[in-house]
């Protein structure tokens, strides 16, 4: 054999070699990518909303300003919620092994203060705190707080309590009793501006409805009071925001679709509410927030069941005739049980 | 020189003639061992991407139904009469099995905390999910009576099929068994990590196990899942299922959540394709069996494709009423459910027709 046929013969056989490593390769190529998210930061929204928008994504925070994303500054930790606060700062959960704590932030991620510190060296003295609301005059913190029952530490609820926003170490005012039992308890609150309080309520049905599990907006006008129900078990409603206008409540229901939410808005005339209109079908809506001025509000959904949660807006949606949701993130995999905070 | 060369130029005009026929066969045999040669590589590396699936496929799937099979649960002896598989196109049922599998109990011993049957119709794409409380005392196929939880420990999938064929007398024609740490993968490795789910209620729990890490099978840990929509990686999706402390219905509640994971699951695994199954396979090892072939695993994935959500009804068995389908007693020492088999046989055949 020649030198020319050797080399031909080797660089056909090396041919080979890499053709069958490129089928090999090939295929991998093919496979569903388990991780689709990108970091915010890596991408750039596909909606110019005005103003500051924060959420949280993968233990961090991050907000979006002019279509791009800046992650918060923030100690390392968990950062799985965040909340409005005065003078443009946030709140923001902190969940550990077993706890989670509440912080004051400024708005680039700094601790200004610790809220609440829910860890313990005692096992049972470690508490969630989650959903932290800010009154609308500034002064109290209204927050879900597990429950641990003394006689029977199987039994833990969350219940909505207070604290005033200044002293946040005193012993708070339980505005709602976990005295369901095993039944979850009461999360989101809202704290409403003539004093009283929406949040929601969930239960589980009794003979008849035995096994069904439901929430339910719940209004009360002082702490501990028995409270009126806004929504029926059959609408299975969460997740209230109330306009800046207090005059519309968008909440997330499910109808008893199975696993399928949708975003509602409904008037509110501080007692009431009305006919919910449906804005949009979901297939997994969740956590609305309105716009600051009170005429869009942005949302998590999903383009399709099992793909992660994308921030959606949708304009003129206190109008008679909202406009269709549009998507403002696309490979992102936002924490879809954070409320997003939306600044001017 | 002359005579010589003449004689060199015919054996050059020969040795031309045959180099010509040759080379012509020769170039043919070349192309053909070019081609085949890249054949034999590519082939090489079909083989070595889906060898791991092959390996584990061989491994889990395809199980006679005389055993369990698998590193878990005993295999037992004699042999138990799954339903025939039904003609292509023809409505079937499966057993689901899941295992608490953590070292509290010998991989030998382990109870099965969920079983569901999924009755799956392909013409109707319409899918019935019926869970089987695992207190529910029950007639055990390898003799006497028990929770029903204890005819897999005691016998592997052939205790838990027959048990529940003589028990629901409903015919199951394939099963399906997996364990936690099978869960926690299998979730992981769908597309995008995780699972998107609607959690009916905060999920508290302050004795939730702390067995998947750590030394220690009976320390607890503290977990909470928020209610509402949410995206679930492999842990937080067992823990939402196994969780049941913290929930009035204990695991009548866990069964249901069950259901709504399998949903989410189904949803997933839409979006997989071949070309992930090596990676699932090799990922999952002995935390999964089945008596399933791999040819039918791929025919019931690609069914699911045309499976509407809408169209799976769920069954948990909720008294509506103080002992509608069983009583809470103390039986041989034990906290547990006893059927009312009048109730749930027309619930089964209801839902489950021969």
């Amino acid at each position: 054999m020649s030198p020319r046929q050797l080399l031909a013969t080797a660089a056909s056989l090396g041919l080979m070699a890499l053709f069958g490593l490129g089928v090999y390769a090939a295929l991998g190529t093919l496979q569903t990518r388990t991780t689709t998210a990108v970091a915010p930061t890596q991408e750039q929204a596909l909606v110019d909303l005005p103003g500051t928008i924060f959420v949280a994504q993968g233990g961090s925070l991050y907000s979006l300003h002019n279509l791009t994303f800046t992650k918060l500054n923030t100690p390392a930790g968990n950062w799985v919620q965040v909340a409005p606060a005065p003078n443009g700062d946030v709140i923001a959960v902190d969940k550990g092994s077993g706890y989670s704590n509440v912080y004051l932030l400024s708005a680039s991620g700094q601790v200004l203060r610790t809220l609440l510190s829910e860890s313990s060296a005692s096992y049972f003295n470690n508490h969630f705190a989650y959903y932290p609301r800010v009154s609308p005059n500034g002064q109290s913190l209204f927050y879900a707080w597990n429950w641990i029952d003394p006689y029977a530490n199987y039994n833990v609820d969350f219940e909505v309590l207070s604290v005033p926003l200044s002293n946040t170490s005193v012993s708070p005012t339980v505005w709602s009793l976990s005295n369901l039992y095993y039944q979850g308890g009461d999360v989101e609150p809202l704290p409403l501006a003539n004093g009283g309080l929406i949040y929601v309520k969930y239960a589980t049905g009794t003979t008849g409805n035995a096994g069904a599990v439901y929430s339910q907006l719940a209004y009360v006008t002082t702490p501990g009071a028995q409270p009126q129900f806004l929504t029926t078990p059959a609408q299975n409603c969460s997740e209230p925001a109330l306009n800046p206008a207090g005059t519309e409540i968008a909440m997330i229901c499910t109808n008893n679709q199975l696993q399928t939410s949708t975003l509602q808005v409904a008037s509110w005339n501080g007692t009431t509410l009305g006919t919910p209109a449906v804005l949009s079908t979901g297939p997994m809506a969740a956590m609305p927030t309105w716009s600051p001025n009170g005429t869009s509000l942005v949302f998590m959904n999903v383009t399709q069941r099992s793909l992660p949660f994308q921030l959606y807006w949708i304009p003129k949606a206190a109008s008679s005739k909202p406009g269709a949701a549009q998507q403002v993130t696309q490979n992102l995999s936002l924490t879809a049980t954070s409320d997003p905070v939306w600044y001017p | 020189m002359a005579a010589g060369t003449k004689p060199r130029r015919r054996r050059a005009g020969l040795s031309t003639h045959r180099s010509s026929f040759s080379w012509g066969r020769h170039r043919t045999l070349l192309a053909f061992l070019v081609v085949l040669g890249f054949f034999v590589s590519g082939t090489s590396g079909v083989v070595a991407y889906f060898l791991p699936a092959v390996t584990t496929a061989l491994h889990v799937t395809g199980h006679a139904t005389t055993g369990k099979g698998g590193t878990h649960g005993r295999t037992g002896s004699g042999t138990v009469q799954t339903a025939n598989p039904p003609p292509p196109g023809q409505p079937f049922t499966v057993l689901l099995l899941g295992s608490d599998n953590d070292t509290k109990f010998p991989p030998s011993g382990v109870l099965t905390q969920t079983m569901i049957l999924v009755r799956v119709d392909p013409q109707t794409h319409h899918a019935v999910m019926f869970s089987i409380p695992r207190d529910l005392w029950v007639p055990i196929a390898s003799g006497g009576s028990a929770k029903i939880d204890a005819a897999y420990a005691y016998g592997g999938a052939r205790d838990a099929v027959q048990t529940v064929q003589n028990d629901f007398n409903v015919a199951v024609n394939y099963w399906a068994w997996i364990g936690l740490g099978g869960l926690v993968t299998l979730v992981n490795q769908l597309p995008g990590g995780g699972v998107d789910l609607i959690s009916q209620m905060p999920i508290l729990d302050v004795q939730y196990p702390y067995d998947l890490t750590g030394n220690n099978p009976y320390a607890n840990q503290r977990i909470a899942i928020l209610p509402g929509p949410q995206r679930l990686n492999g842990v937080n999706a067992l823990t939402y299922v196994r969780s049941r402390h913290g929930d009035i219905l204990e695991d009548i509640a866990r069964s249901q959540k069950q259901q709504e994971l399998l949903v989410a699951i189904k949803d997933a695994a839409k979006h997989l394709n071949l070309a992930d199954i090596p990676r699932i396979a090799s990922s999952l090892g002995n935390e999964v069996a089945t008596s399933l072939t791999p040819g039918q695993i791929g025919s019931i994935a690609s069914l699911a494709k045309d499976f509407s959500t809408d169209n799976v009804t769920q069954i948990v068995m909720v008294d509506q009423y103080p002992g509608q389908y069983y009583t809470s007693e103390t039986v041989s020492s034990q906290a547990a459910l006893v059927p009312n088999w009048s109730a749930i046989n027309a619930l089964v055949a209801q839902n489950f027709p021969a």
